[in-house]
């Protein structure tokens, strides 16, 4: 995949010890905007990929993982995992510390396949091997073996259509966040998903854009091919492949963190993800224990992470130089991600985007700023802060949301 | 990624270190960005730029660029007072990417001294340079 990246004039970076297309000639702006309204596709083979199995994987996963695998599914979180099913959550460790965020599939009540960064396979393996204690639960990465990649936005199923077998069946009833099939060809899963040649693929109804949208997991041999394929049957749909640089404005406007960026070496708490955690309604505590989880009942950590939006494309570089001033003129903490997300804009006093079906006749957003900060105060939706790098000072608002109008959980029969 | 062999450093222009070109139009000198920078930059979504009538010495910053990863800095290749700017790339920012050297000129500058330009490299110069970097 490397040297197609580069036969296309892809501008590369190094991301998680992976050489990777950060945009191609394209464009990060046009790959991101594909996304919102056609569809775009990534390579995320770096990613890394672990199967955790065995008779006491349930229960190990249970412990090492913040999401509560027995009360995670349908409303409010009340069914537990079933095959078929995935979640989000992340890897603490006693401090209530981020190793690493995951999205953890159950293929059987015994199988789980665990997705985490780039270049975090052997760091996680080891960390799970480190508390698996006896024979009950085993442990593989399989990141080498495995490719992976994304198709997304709203046009993603009709494309995926032209590739399938059978795709009627394969969409059918394929809720946001469900699977299908498997890369392995000897599993008995794998006949629920093939491509038109016979590659067997795990198809997953996730992604990291918020939009509508796949990732494709399969043996790393077809990837190649695949991925041809896929260009093909995507070339009526104006089927773009998209860089890191798209990923990661995509992925801030639907407010999602970058681990080792937005949540990292500090307590995963008072941040707008707290949906990762296994809270009681009450928010009083957890359904489950899990490591890190007293660290994180202690509550003695007084700082809060929030989403912002600025008021035009104007950025700062985020770091420890670049400062977040309350309206006094206080610092009050840093910038962890600042991106320009260019398929949204402010509209009076709300945001549209160029998804939103109300969006005003003619809109032509300008982009906005955007990202997260950290504080050491609390501040609610609608504070005014300043972002100051040292070369410029920015307005912006503490918001819930950033891209409004995202198709992640659209209904698929209405994507077809 | 373009190999710098498939970019573009036209004659007529001459370049700073930091990657500005500079056209002697005998009056004026018009700056803007190289075709080598807006590569490296990626899709340009914002250019901040001075007022007209400001000064500036050689080497001072002169405005700022949006791309989508990063903010960078543009610096003045002569010295001298804006005389006019490119009001375009308010509302079209990508024209830096897309014609660096003709539509996505920044400003136009009244030098102080008419010969500070020869001072800067030609386009062979500046792709030695670049070549020399790799």
């Amino acid at each position: 995949m490397h040297d197609w990246h580069l036969e296309q004039g892809a501008r590369m970076a190094l991301f998680g010890g992976y050489e990777m297309p950060l945009w191609y000639p394209s464009g990060a702006k046009r790959e991101h905007l594909a996304v919102l309204a056609g569809a775009g596709m990534f390579d995320t083979s770096h990613m890394a990929v672990i199967v955790v199995e065995g008779a006491g994987a349930l229960d190990f996963l249970q412990l090492c993982y913040t999401k509560d695998l027995d009360a995670c599914i349908g409303k409010k979180d009340k069914g537990p995992l079933v095959p078929g099913r995935c979640v989000y959550g992340v890897f603490l460790d006693e401090l209530g510390h981020v190793i690493d965020d995951a999205i953890v599939s159950q293929v059987s009540p015994e199988v789980y396949m665990v997705v985490v960064n780039a270049g975090m396979g052997g760091a996680i393996t080891r960390h799970l091997k480190g508390r698996a204690g006896g024979a009950a639960t085993r442990i593989n990465d399989l990141t080498d073996g495995i490719g992976k990649m994304d198709m997304q936005g709203p046009l993603s199923a009709k494309i995926l259509s032209r590739m399938l077998r059978d795709p009627g069946r394969v969409f059918d009833r394929m809720v946001y966040f469900s699977f299908k099939g498997f890369f392995d060809d000897a599993s008995p899963l794998a006949d629920a998903v093939r491509l038109l040649d016979g590659t067997p693929i795990l198809l997953s109804r996730t992604g990291y854009t918020g939009e509508f949208g796949f990732e494709l997991f399969m043996s790393s041999d077809h990837i190649g091919r695949v991925w041809n394929m896929a260009l093909e049957a995507g070339r009526d749909f104006g089927l773009m492949v998209c860089g890191l640089a798209a990923r990661d404005s995509l992925r801030t406007g639907a407010v999602l963190p970058l681990s080792h960026q937005d949540i990292g070496p500090w307590p995963f708490i008072n941040n707008p993800w707290n949906f990762a955690l296994s809270l009681k309604d009450d928010k009083t505590g957890f359904t489950k224990r899990f490591v890190g989880d007293e660290a994180l009942e202690k509550k003695t950590y007084s700082e809060y992470t929030y989403p912002f939006a600025g008021f035009d494309m104007r950025k700062v570089s985020p770091g420890n130089s670049t400062v977040v001033m309350d309206s006094n003129g206080a610092a009050i903490g840093t910038v962890l991600t600042c991106v320009t997300e260019m398929g949204i804009d402010r509209v009076g006093d709300r945001i549209c985007s160029i998804a939103s079906p109300d969006r005003p006749e003619g809109f032509r957003p300008r982009g906005l700023s955007c990202g997260f900060v950290k504080v050491t105060k609390k501040l609610a939706c609608g504070d005014t802060v300043e972002l100051n790098d040292g070369r410029r000072g920015i307005q912006v608002l503490i918001t819930d949301d950033i891209r409004p109008d995202r198709s992640a959980r659209r209904a698929i029969k209405d994507m077809l | 990624m373009k190999e710098i062999e498939e970019l573009l450093f036209p004659d007529d222009v001459h370049y700073a270190e930091t990657h500005e070109w500079a056209r002697d139009e005998e009056e004026t000198v018009v700056v803007g960005i190289g075709d080598y920078a807006q590569d490296q930059l990626g899709d340009i979504v914002f250019v901040e730029l001075p007022e007209i009538g400001d000064t500036f010495e050689k080497g001072d910053q002169f405005g700022t660029l949006e791309s989508v990863k990063a903010v960078s800095e543009i610096y003045m290749p002569v010295a001298g007072k804006i005389t006019a700017i490119n009001e375009a790339l308010s509302e079209e920012p990508e024209l830096v990417n897309l014609e660096p050297y003709n539509r996505g000129w920044m400003i136009e500058i009244e030098p102080d001294d008419p010969d500070e330009i020869h001072t800067l490299m030609s386009g062979t110069e500046y792709m030695e340079m670049l070549k020399g970097a790799e």
